[in-house]
């Protein structure tokens, strides 16, 4: 579209202000019409949300700490499981054969549901969580790269070979750049559901954490912090996306230049 | 027909393998287990064959409730991305909204729809609803946005009006997304079904009989839970690439 930068914020500005403006009076309608008693818990008024963010903002930040750190430890375990499979499988055809069906049913295996069951094999919450999250990383980095080591013309390959370069340098020169793009795909599926990985963990049984925040604060009736701490695991889970755009760009800086000069927009 | 034979032998056989791995406890000594803490298949079997009327009383309860949550949540993300086709600028800002929708995690939706719906199996939809929302409305707006070069000006070279430009062009544009976003959901819809089921009131579905059985100690029976949610799983995603294959043959994809 033929929107500019300006524009852009204006209207995800003009968006947000809506919503907000929606949602206060939703809540009012909560509250005075339909005199509802569970309003605070069910659709408490952004302000009051914001003024609990603004005096519990350490305990907060702690909590989200801790989870998100963890998060990221498995997540680049899982990521470099994922690449180091993903080379594998590039390499050797039998291992592709046995190993990508697999991966296909890895997916759709309801990995959070097992959640209880990796916590009670390795006893440990730390562990278990970070476990977790690196099998959900895996999948989505390990099948979004093989597709980039694929995608490779066998031209370039070629090339390389006639200069006698030998296999190491070919990955390093040729393949892993050319397939940064596709790895960069799977990391930004990834990253929010090790985020979610990480918060679930949390809710199993773990000692700190945010989403032992929102179970205690949820039993405890103390609503305002429930919801803030909701919002903290939402905010959680768009930086960890956020990031990942970042290091993108940080990394692939040519893809920008291409993408903007390519198509239509 | 030797190649078809070698495409199915080796993950075959290597499952196979693992399997024997597992149950002969080659897997628990390497990973210091010990047999209560990891039941081997044959257990896990023994268990599912005796509890399987109970197991798939309890897959059929959140099979159900995924699938109305997909139906309702893909429709409605569909809707979205129509919507914001049609009106670009303003549709562009709330697409970036329901990206930042996506990235909210299922276990924070899950206590919030616990206080909004008084039953397990309301609860539940709602959490699949929000899940599939997202997904499907990103990347179907994606399809109907992300044109050949040069294809909408041939439209417009032709005086089409923009209905006719969505019917022709946008519409079957976006099918391919429109089926990568069902086989997203098919997979998170069961996930978001079962953590639903693990903080819902109700008391029943997989997710509470995941949580029930190892709480009891159950371990084997915890496990057949799993094996059930897998199958249900993988006969769905087959269901939607055989639909796909027949709907979209034209597609690049499916040659």
């Amino acid at each position: 579209m033929e929107l500019t930068r300006k524009d852009r914020r204006i209207v995800t500005g003009v968006w947000l202000l809506s919503i907000i403006v929606l949602w206060e009076l939703l809540s009012a309608f909560l509250l005075y019409v339909v005199q509802d008693n569970m309003a605070s818990s069910k659709l408490p008024f952004p302000h009051d949300v914001l003024m609990t963010f603004i005096s519990e903002w350490q305990t907060l930040l702690v909590a989200g700490i801790v989870t998100l750190s963890r998060a990221g430890l498995g997540f680049a375990i899982g990521g470099l499981i994922g690449i180091i499979l993903a080379v594998i499988m590039s390499l050797s055809k039998v291992a592709e054969k046995i190993a990508f069906p697999y991966l296909i049913v890895s997916q759709m295996i309801p990995v959070l549901g097992l959640a209880p069951i990796i916590f009670n094999i390795v006893r440990d919450m730390n562990m278990s969580r970070i476990v977790i999250a690196a099998y959900i990383t895996f999948f989505p980095v390990a099948v979004n790269m093989l597709s980039g080591f694929k995608s490779v013309e066998e031209e370039k390959k070629e090339l390389m070979r006639s200069i006698a370069a030998n296999r190491v340098d070919i990955y390093l020169k040729l393949m892993f750049p050319y397939s940064l793009p596709y790895l960069f795909t799977g990391l930004k599926i990834a990253a929010p559901m090790a985020v979610t990985a990480s918060i679930l963990v949390d809710m199993l049984g773990s000692k700190s954490g945010i989403g032992v925040k929102i179970l205690y604060s949820l039993y405890s009736s103390s609503f305002d912090i429930f919801w803030a701490s909701v919002f903290t695991s939402a905010f959680m889970g768009i930086l960890s996306y956020n990031i990942v755009i970042f290091a993108e760009r940080l990394m692939i800086p040519w893809k920008n230049v291409t993408t903007t000069k390519v198509g239509d927009k | 027909m030797r190649e078809r034979i070698m495409r199915f032998f080796w993950p075959i056989s290597f499952g196979i393998l693992l399997l024997l791995l597992w149950e002969f406890g080659v897997v628990h000594h390497l990973l210091d287990l010990k047999s209560f803490q990891l039941p081997v298949p044959s257990e896990i079997a023994t268990s599912l064959f005796e509890n399987y009327k109970q197991a798939f009383r309890d897959m059929f309860i959140t099979v159900s409730g995924a699938l109305i949550g997909l139906a309702i949540g893909s429709f409605l993300g569909f809707s979205i991305a129509v919507v914001a086709t049609i009106f670009p600028k303003w549709g562009f800002g709330g697409m970036i909204l329901v990206t930042a929708l996506n990235a909210v995690p299922i276990v924070a939706l899950s206590p919030i729809m616990n206080l909004w719906f008084r039953t397990g199996m309301l609860q539940k939809i709602g959490v699949v609803t929000v899940v599939c929302m997202a997904a499907m409305a990103i990347n179907a707006y994606y399809g109907m946005n992300d044109l050949k070069p040069f294809s909408i000006d041939l439209m417009h070279s032709a005086a089409a009006s923009r209905w006719l430009i969505f019917k022709k062009l946008r519409l079957p544009n976006c099918l391919p997304n429109v089926f990568t976003a069902l086989r997203i959901n098919i997979a998170s819809s069961i996930i978001a079904a079962i953590i639903s089921e693990y903080f819902a009131t109700s008391t029943a579905g997989l997710g509470f009989g995941i949580k029930d059985n190892l709480r009891k100690a159950e371990m084997a029976m915890g496990w057949s839970y799993i094996v059930v949610a897998s199958l249900a799983g993988v006969i769905l995603y087959l269901f939607i690439v055989l639909v796909e294959r027949d709907v979209i043959k034209w597609h690049a994809s499916q040659r």
